[in-house]
């Protein structure tokens, strides 16, 4: 009953959008242009897709007596044998410490999470040993073959955590967009940006209502993305995110570098998109399933093991292999082996293969090195997109998609993602330093933290790179919508060098905005309450779990030190560039006198947003890892994340949680001081006038174009493929207009020739007799007209002269 | 020469030369008297050829109905009394030529044809229109019953009456009724009738 | 002359000549009918006589007798006719309706 109550309402805070942006769309079209009625649609949609998904979530955690958060106050409290009266062992044993393993062993510990998990009640009542999820199918799309596609849901606490922080999120950013977009109500909209070829700028029709209703369909994508219950329901929605995107990145589109941002985050997501594809295409080949849990038929049995019973583990953590091919086995492991009965094995560097291509699509989506490109681009969208849509819900549906698809992924593939995490987050980090426009700093921010997600995820901290999913999510939106907020208050002024002292003018903006920088360089006071607990903002919470976790892995592989070094020196980067954003922007003096004197303080529909949001980014992970937030995320984890993986011969050791547990604080304190570090430095460049910052600037240059170009990542992709490809293109033309053209001319030419004998034949043949029958036709006719008299006398007598006529003939030619 | 030698000879004479006079009168009044001594002579070759009930139709529907009916049309349509309305001579004499080469024509074929033996009268064949009385065989043949049937060689001997083409006849007659009332009804005329000249 | 088959033709094909000239000749509508009546009547006497003389039997007579009663309801349409066509054009010469002139 729980699975069915859930299942419903979510189902209902996911269609919910999809009706809000049917409804949008089209009452919009037909509606005024300048009616807000689309905006409160979409925000009663989406609020009360936000309040399903919040019931949805108490009433999963009533229904297992938030087993999620006590387990783990065993855990910090040191109890590690004692365990619920009632069956919450295995659970509690696994998620806590080694110690039941051994009471298990490995085949009663991993076999109930291959046999059982999934469905409904039988899961919930008898409280197995490992997640609790409930899965089945909605809808049933087609059937090919032996491949099903259907609509499936997953639920399980990962999926109810992203549903109430997007769903909230977006209620917040729907709300802050009606004040930021405001300016869309008018039937003719002035585009300052865009110009038409004579000169003058664009005129168009407001497009508010198209805005929210792009958003709807937005939030009804990601819904269904994290609800999704199969990897090819995930693609759809993955898909449908990215039109999305696209659409809301080009709502401009009459400007030229709009429509060009769309273009390219269409284009980079399609590049990462086709190792998607070849993913799938391995899983469907050797698993013949697309779904996570169980296919169930109407009676409750299991037809068909989901992808995350087929991959099992041993009790070190590794994947089950066929001892003598080396293949991986497909289902279960110790099934006795009878003639004719042959295991379902797969190919190890084809598994990996599986979970690179899967990855692949991550990278794209959460522009990861090296698909990061498109999102700085994406950033000539509206604000609130920025905020919603490429900071805290869809580039992270890359990095909660990696978190969904973890079963399926070895070492190997964890250690790809850990390094394209690390890579992507120092690189991100150093162009941030150097940019100047507000959007783009946010942006290439953006990029970093999601490196942060992947690296934790990539050294085996799937705790901790949700964790910072969720909380960089909250934080992240609050900058963004602050920066929207700055963006509307300055008249669509963007370059921070502009700006300055701005906090005078617009104080709730500045005070919220610096929440959101203080969590994002993860500062912290340490024993501000007691000396066991830390005081700090989220973001200092979830980095730390990711920096702690790389540690951990690090001491067990010292030959990946820099999966250790480049997170800790990019925390002090991060503080920085943030600082530097922040005293830019709202401390200071002012330095262009004509913004500051027109800028003014957003409307209260804006800046409520800011300070709930703010609320959540600075407490919304109060109390760590031993916080509610963090436990009710890894509530479901996946079952041998825990104790960690042991390496097999060569291979790479992962960190359990004991082993991260034991270098937490020496990771936290690393970190600390680093992000301290940062801040300083920001303070002393920027917020002080101790240097100047435009001579060091000067002595730098070349670092600073460097930095400035983006690592000439759009030079080497334009060199890389664009040159070839032009290249290409320009030969494929050359062979169209040489050979192809001229063999089609040539044969114009031959049916030009045939055609005009054709002609000759038609007109004068054809046309000839047609005309000789019409003529004589015609002239018979009037010869016979006549004798058309129309008198009635004289037609008697040529009856009687016919009559005779024939008579004569007859005796002339039958005499006698 | 035997009294119906004579009778024919005269009946015929009075037939062809009334008819020759309808051909040559000018007005319809006398074209009309023409026609109905024409038509009466007609009848009573009819008896000399010994159908009775022929000769008898013949005087009562056509002098007695057809032609009462055609002089009342001529009294419908005449625009004052003796109207005449002349015919060039040209086409009188043409006419008149291409009608002498036509009979010219019939009479050659009608001699020149051997016709079957004439039947003569007996007791054998006393329902056959040889020899008269013919009301009662008339009768019944249009109730379809053929009571000289048989008598005949090759001859049905059944099924041959006239039951069917008697019925289709009569029901022509009633529409031919219901039509000629039709067209011939009093119709308003599109312009008043002091406008017309 | 003996009142024989050929005489009845003879004096059928002179009514029916008589009929078809009166049709060619006359412009009163009315005689134009007369004239029918006439072709009528000669092609009757041949009807008649050819049952009279030949083994055709009652079959002639029946036939007559139809073409009596034919004629009557043709001389009705036609008088109809006739009256409309006076009605309309107030004359009953025939050489005014050449309305069909090729």
């Amino acid at each position: 009953m729980v699975g069915e109550t859930l299942r419903n309402l979510l189902m209902i805070a996911w269609l919910l959008p999809l009706v809000g942006f049917a409804v949008e769309i089209f009452g919009g079209f037909w509606g005024s242009r300048k009616s807000r009625t689309a905006a409160w649609l979409a925000v009663g949609c989406i609020a009360s897709g936000f309040l399903c998904s919040a019931s949805a979530l108490v009433i999963w955690g009533n229904a297992n007596h938030w087993s999620v958060l006590n387990k783990q106050s065993h855990h910090s409290a040191g109890e590690h044998g004692e365990h619920d009266a009632h069956g919450e062992q295995g659970k509690g044993g696994h998620a806590a410490e080694p110690a039941p393993k051994a009471e298990h062993g490995s085949v009663s510990a991993q076999g109930p999470y291959v046999l059982t998990a999934a469905v409904e009640e039988h899961a919930a009542e008898s409280h197995p040993a490992g997640p609790t999820v409930y899965s089945g199918t909605l809808y049933y799309l087609a059937r090919i073959g032996s491949l099903d596609i259907s609509l499936d849901y997953y639920i399980d606490s990962l999926t109810l955590v992203m549903f109430t922080m997007v769903t909230f999120i977006a209620t917040c950013i729907h709300l802050f967009a009606m004040g930021y977009m405001s300016e869309e109500l008018t039937e003719e909209y002035v585009d300052h940006n865009a110009h038409l070829s004579n000169g003058h700028h664009v005129h168009r029709p407001g497009r508010f209502y198209r805005f929210f209703a792009f958003l709807s369909l937005f939030c009804f994508s990601m819904l269904g993305l994290v609800l999704a219950g199969n990897i090819f329901q995930v693609f759809i929605f993955w898909e449908l995110v990215g039109i999305c995107s696209f659409l809301l990145i080009g709502f401009y589109t009459e400007r030229k570098s709009a429509s060009n941002a769309a273009n390219k985050a269409f284009i980079m997501n399609r590049v990462g998109d086709f190792g998607f594809l070849i993913g799938l295409m391995v899983v469907w080949t050797f698993f013949g399933t697309f779904r996570f849990g169980e296919t169930v038929d109407e009676k409750g049995t299991v037809v068909q093991a989901g992808l995350f019973q087929l991959i099992q583990r041993d009790e070190t953590g590794n994947v089950v292999r066929d001892a003598e091919s080396g293949e991986v086995i497909i289902g279960a492991h110790d099934a006795a082996l009878t003639p004719g009965n042959s295991r379902k094995t797969i190919p190890y560097a084809l598994l990996v293969v599986a979970g690179l291509g899967v990855f692949a699509g991550c990278v794209g989506k959460s522009a990861q090195f090296p698909l990061q490109t498109w999102l700085p681009d994406a950033m000539e969208g509206p604000t609130p997109v920025s905020a919603l849509v490429h900071s805290a819900t869809m580039v992270a549906a890359g990095v909660y998609l990696v978190g969904r698809f973890y079963p399926m992924f070895v070492q190997e593939v964890l250690l790809t993602i850990a390094y394209v995490g690390c890579i992507t987050l120092f690189m991100a980090a150093t162009i941030a330093v150097v940019a100047t426009d507000i959007k783009k700093v946010l942006a290439y921010s953006t990029i970093s933290q999601l490196g942060y997600m992947m690296l934790g995820l990539g050294v085996f901290g799937w705790g901790a790179g949700l964790f910072h999913l969720v909380t960089h999510a909250f934080f992240k939106s609050l900058m963004f919508l602050c920066s929207g907020s700055v963006i509307y208050g300055c008249h669509h002024e963007q370059e921070m060098p502009k700006m300055g002292g701005l906090w005078r003018k617009m104080p709730i903006t500045a005070f919220t905005m610096l929440i959101g920088v203080i969590a994002i360089s993860g500062l912290a006071i340490p024993g501000l309450v007691s000396w066991s607990t830390i005081f700090a903002f989220s973001g200092f919470f979830s980095k730390d779990a990711v920096v702690a976790t790389s540690l951990a892995f690090v001491k067990a592989n010292p030959s990946h030190f820099l999966l250790f070094l480049m997170p800790l020196l990019t925390a002090g980067i991060t503080a920085f560039y943030m600082f530097r954003l922040w005293f830019y922007t709202f401390a200071g003096q002012p330095r262009d006198h004509h913004v500051y004197d027109h800028c003014h303080e957003s409307p209260l529909i804006m800046t409520i947003p800011l300070m709930v949001l703010s609320v959540l980014a600075a407490f919304c992970a109060i109390g760590g890892e031993q916080g509610k937030l963090y436990l009710m995320l890894t509530g479901d984890q996946p079952a041998h994340v825990a104790h960690g993986v042991a390496a097999a011969a060569g291979g790479i050791t992962l960190p359990g949680h004991d082993a991260i547990h034991a270098v937490h604080n020496q990771a936290g304190t690393l970190a600390l001081i680093a992000a301290v570090s940062g801040t300083l430095i920001a303070w002393v460049l920027y917020g002080t006038n101790m240097v100047n910052v435009a001579e060091m600037k000067r002595q730098l240059a070349g670092l600073h174009g460097f930095l400035a170009n983006k690592w000439h990542f759009d030079e080497l992709y334009d060199g890389l493929f664009m040159q070839p490809a032009h290249i290409v293109g320009k030969f494929c033309s050359w062979i169209d207009r040489t050979v192809f053209d001229g063999i089609i001319h040539g044969s114009a030419k031959v049916v030009l020739f045939v055609s005009k004998w054709d002609r000759l034949f038609d007109e004068n043949l054809v046309d000839g007799f047609v005309n000789l029958l019409g003529t004589s036709t015609f002239a018979v006719g009037r010869s016979l007209r006549v004798v058309q008299t129309g008198r009635l006398r004289q037609y008697v007598m040529f009856i009687v002269v016919g009559v005779v006529a024939l008579f004569a003939i007859l005796f002339t030619t039958f005499p006698g | 020469m035997s009294g119906e030698a004579f009778l024919f000879t005269v009946f015929a004479a009075m037939t062809c030369f009334s008819a020759i006079a309808v051909v040559v009168s000018q007005t319809v009044v006398r074209m009309a008297f023409w026609l109905v001594i024409s038509l009466g002579s007609t009848a009573a070759l009819f008896f000399l050829a010994n159908a009775d009930f022929v000769g008898a139709a013949q005087l009562l529907i056509y002098v007695g109905g057809t032609l009462v009916l055609l002089v009342f049309g001529v009294m419908l349509t005449a625009s004052g009394p003796y109207m005449k309305i002349g015919t060039s001579t040209g086409e009188t004499v043409v006419a008149g030529l291409i009608g002498l080469l036509f009979l010219f024509v019939v009479f050659a074929s009608v001699s020149g044809v051997n016709w079957r033996q004439p039947v003569t009268a007996s007791a054998d064949n006393v329902a056959t229109g040889a020899v008269g009385n013919t009301l009662r065989p008339l009768g019944l043949s249009f109730l379809g019953a053929r009571p000289e049937s048989g008598v005949l060689p090759g001859e049905d001997a059944a099924g041959t009456g006239y039951l069917l083409p008697f019925e289709i006849v009569s029901v022509h007659l009633l529409v031919v009724l219901v039509g000629a009332s039709y067209l011939a009804r009093a119709k308003r005329r599109a312009v008043p009738v002091n406008q017309v000249v | 002359m003996a009142a024989d088959l050929n005489a009845y033709l003879l004096v059928g094909a002179v009514l029916f000549v008589c009929g078809v000239v009166c049709m060619a000749t006359k412009r009163n509508g009315i005689g134009v009918l007369m004239g029918v009546e006439l072709v009528l009547n000669g092609a009757n006497v041949n009807f008649v006589a050819f049952s009279r003389y030949t083994d055709l039997g009652l079959d002639g007579q029946v036939f007559s007798l139809f073409v009596i009663v034919l004629a009557a309801a043709e001389a009705a349409v036609a008088l109809a006719i006739a009256l409309n066509f006076y009605n309309n054009h107030l004359t009953i010469d025939v050489d005014r309706a050449n309305k069909l002139k090729g």
